[in-house]
């Protein structure tokens, strides 16, 4: 027990000291991040950072305070999924940054000209025209410095059309208040029939769970990897005998399976906290995220599975390297372990949207798949009690063997240099193992 | 009570057998030798005196009970192949080795440094492994199986790759670690170091003992049937085959192993009869002489 923990420390240690895990750690969810953030960031830049400043053209002050109202209210396509709190919470406290809005009730072409003097010498970026003649026809005529940038058609044209109604209701007697009910959008929730079940999964939701499962999938043969990489060194440094002749194979192997383990599990904490502490402050800012959570349940759930599933394949990896000599000839034998992932991650997509359905069921159950699939199943609509605790028996049964069987190739695996063994050959080492 | 016993040790791979029915016995506080040529067995034998191999037949007892993983605090190990992780500092790996061993972090960091300190390591303690040179690796494996002070000391060809200053550093260690009462275990083909520091020696090939005992003793029993002569003159007297079997000039003398049953006396006659004797002198045979003699006798 003292030697595990020692080799548990040392590998751990070793690792987290190195550069490239602080690198690692911190570069990578700098890209993820800069890959989603960048392109918000550039979108909502705009033309520069400056308001644009508007001048709303109507021989009505009341439609043009409207007008004014409907321009600043929150883009129009963020509140269809809004619940209908935040909405109203939305919609009434205007975006004073979005623009600055003048309202100019002289209609005159002499004035139509002062504006364009004005938007020539930059003193606004343009005018909206909607004279009495252009209302009646809805025909409102938007002229600007840019015309396609920062004024998005669909949403002026919905201001302005919100604007008019308003003011025309207003003259038949409808309050304000009544307004803003007729006009309450309808929301309209999306679920989706298979197989007569019904699936709770939301795009977003699916695209988060995709990619915690991807993040699964990833951290389970980066570290794997990282295991046999740390046998071959042992085993090309023939550090091994040495090690040999204080601790057991049995040790060594599990000192080295928990030590790197620990070193993912590390990474993959400090990644959540990242995310979460970057995540929190947008949720707040776009509550239509809001949909999307994941419950503690399926946190403590992928932590759970991705242990199990890190063990599962990083035994096999040890097995692996414990057999080869280079890194090369444990590539060709990676198959061994890439496959059952990729099928997998195949068979995600039906059982994400129908995480009841016999395939679902039985695919979750396997043990080399369940440490993706059950945790996939967890997070989209947790299953009967039974099955996750089946599948957790059946994956730590199968760990506990594969260990087993891998602790025995390491014994004789590591002291053998030289050419790769043929499968008789593994055989026989088995057989040499039970003494 | 011997501080290592085995008892009809046998280990085989498949067909081929690495060890067949070894016995020897170390005394306490001697230096004993495991002699043999490339793959007689030699590694596997002292695998299996530290638990990394199980022998398939026979007892193995060390410090006078059957082997258990326990005794393994008591084994200072250094095997042929030597390895250290690259990337680790001096000081942290040898600290990790002593734990390994038992040691509490603070006796071992104390020990790490005392040891580095006499083998000049010291500047070198929080460097990294990677950056010393392969004499001062060696330094670095040699200190990692001494820090825990066992009580027998495994040593599998511990001058392979010392340059000659630092081969006599060591050397000065392990006859010090003798003085202090340990046991040493050396294994070897360099007949010459094994003749300057054994008390004792086994000679091996094949998995088999060719020749065990006190290694003064093996030599006597070997007779005086060498020559040294220094001579100016003729030099006829070396082809006489009744009296020479075999000669090897040295430049300076000629070292002369006289046929079985041949009279030194009669080589001095004829010697001295052609040529201007300078020194004749009768020697017991070189250890290297009887390891290739034993061996290739048992070769044949």
């Amino acid at each position: 027990m003292r030697n595990t923990w020692l080799i548990i420390k040392r590998e751990y240690l070793e690792r987290v000291r190195t550069r490239s895990f602080i690198v690692l750690t911190l570069l990578l969810p700098a890209i993820v991040g800069g890959a989603f953030i960048l392109p918000m960031k550039i979108a909502t830049m705009k033309s520069g950072g400056k308001t644009p400043h508007l001048v709303v053209v109507t021989s009505s002050r009341q439609l043009g305070e409207l007008a004014r109202i409907q321009l600043l209210a929150k883009d129009r396509s963020d509140d269809e999924e809004d619940n209908s709190t935040a909405k109203s919470a939305s919609e009434n406290t205007p975006d004073k940054d979005k623009y600055v809005i003048d309202v100019d009730t002289q209609p005159s072409d002499a004035e139509r000209a002062a504006l364009r003097d004005r938007i020539t010498t930059g003193a606004i970026d343009g005018y909206i025209w909607l004279s009495d003649e252009a209302i009646a026809q809805r025909k409102a005529i938007y002229s600007g410095r840019n015309a396609t940038d920062f004024m998005d058609k669909s949403s002026l044209s919905r201001a302005l059309t919100r604007a008019i109604a308003e003011q025309q209701l207003a003259t038949r007697g409808v309050t304000n208040q009544q307004a803003d009910d007729l006009f309450k959008p309808v929301q309209l929730e999306m679920v989706r029939m298979e197989n007569g079940l019904e699936s709770k999964a939301s795009g977003g939701m699916f695209f988060l769970i995709f990619g915690m499962v991807m993040l699964l999938y990833m951290a389970v043969i980066f570290y794997g990897v990282s295991v046999m990489r740390s046998v071959l060194e042992e085993k090309n440094t023939r550090i091994l005998e040495v090690l040999l002749s204080s601790t057991t194979s049995t040790e060594l192997m599990a000192g080295k399976l928990l030590g790197v383990g620990a070193v993912g599990l590390t990474q993959m904490v400090i990644w959540m906290v990242m995310a979460g502490s970057l995540a929190l402050p947008s949720l707040a800012m776009y509550p239509s995220l809001s949909e999307i959570h994941i419950s503690p349940f399926a946190l403590a759930a992928f932590v759970v599975f991705f242990l199990l599933g890190y063990l599962l394949y990083s035994a096999i990896y040890a097995g692996i390297g414990a057999m080869v000599t280079t890194e090369q000839e444990g590539q060709q034998l990676q198959i061994i372990i890439v496959l059952p992932l990729v099928v997998a991650v195949f068979v995600m997509g039906p059982i994400l949207r129908a995480p009841d359905s016999p395939i679902a069921v039985w695919t979750s159950m396997i043990p080399f798949l369940s440490p993706l699939l059950m945790f996939a199943r967890i997070a989209v609509q947790p299953p009967p009690a039974w099955q996750i605790a089946l599948s957790l028996v059946l994956l730590t049964a199968t760990i506990a063997g594969i260990l087993l069987l891998c602790a025995r190739i390491y014994r004789v695996g590591v002291l053998m240099y030289g050419k790769r063994p043929t499968l008789p050959e593994i055989v026989k080492w088995l057989k040499y193992a039970k003494t | 009570m011997n501080a290592v016993e085995l008892r009809n040790v046998c280990k085989k791979y498949d067909e081929f057998v690495a060890v067949d029915s070894l016995s020897f016995a170390i005394p306490p506080g001697k230096v004993y030798g495991l002699l043999g040529p490339n793959g007689a067995g030699k590694t596997s034998t002292l695998r299996m005196m530290i638990g990394i191999i199980i022998p398939d037949a026979g007892d193995i007892s060390v410090l006078g009970e059957p082997f258990r993983r326990a005794h393994t605090e008591q084994i200072g190990y250094l095997p042929e192949e030597r390895g250290l992780y690259r990337k680790m500092k001096v000081l942290d790996h040898l600290m990790f080795f002593a734990e390994l061993k038992g040691l509490s972090r603070a006796e071992a960091k104390k020990r790490a440094l005392q040891w580095s300190e006499r083998l000049e390591l010291s500047a070198w303690t929080e460097k990294k492994v990677e950056e010393l040179s392969k004499g001062m690796q060696q330094k670095v494996q040699f200190i990692g199986a001494l820090l825990h002070e066992p009580q027998l000391i495994i040593m599998d060809e511990p001058f392979s790759g010392l340059d000659p200053s630092n081969a006599i550093v060591l050397k000065d260690v392990l006859l010090e670690l003798k003085k202090a009462g340990k046991t040493l275990l050396l294994s070897t083909h360099r007949m010459d170091q094994a003749e300057r520091m054994c008390d004792s020696i086994c000679l091996i090939n094949r998995g088999r003992s060719l020749l065990e005992g006190d290694l003064r003793q093996i030599k006597s029993r070997f007779g005086m049937r060498n020559v040294q002569i220094k001579y100016e003159g003729d030099s006829r007297f070396l082809h006489e085959p009744r009296l020479v079997q075999s000669f090897n000039d040295y430049g300076n003398y000629v070292e002369v192993r006289l046929a079985p049953e041949a009279d030194p006396q009669e080589l001095l006659h004829l010697a001295a009869s052609g040529a201007r004797l300078s020194r004749f002198e009768l020697m017991e045979p070189s250890l290297e002489e009887i390891f290739l003699d034993a061996v290739g006798k048992s070769n044949a």
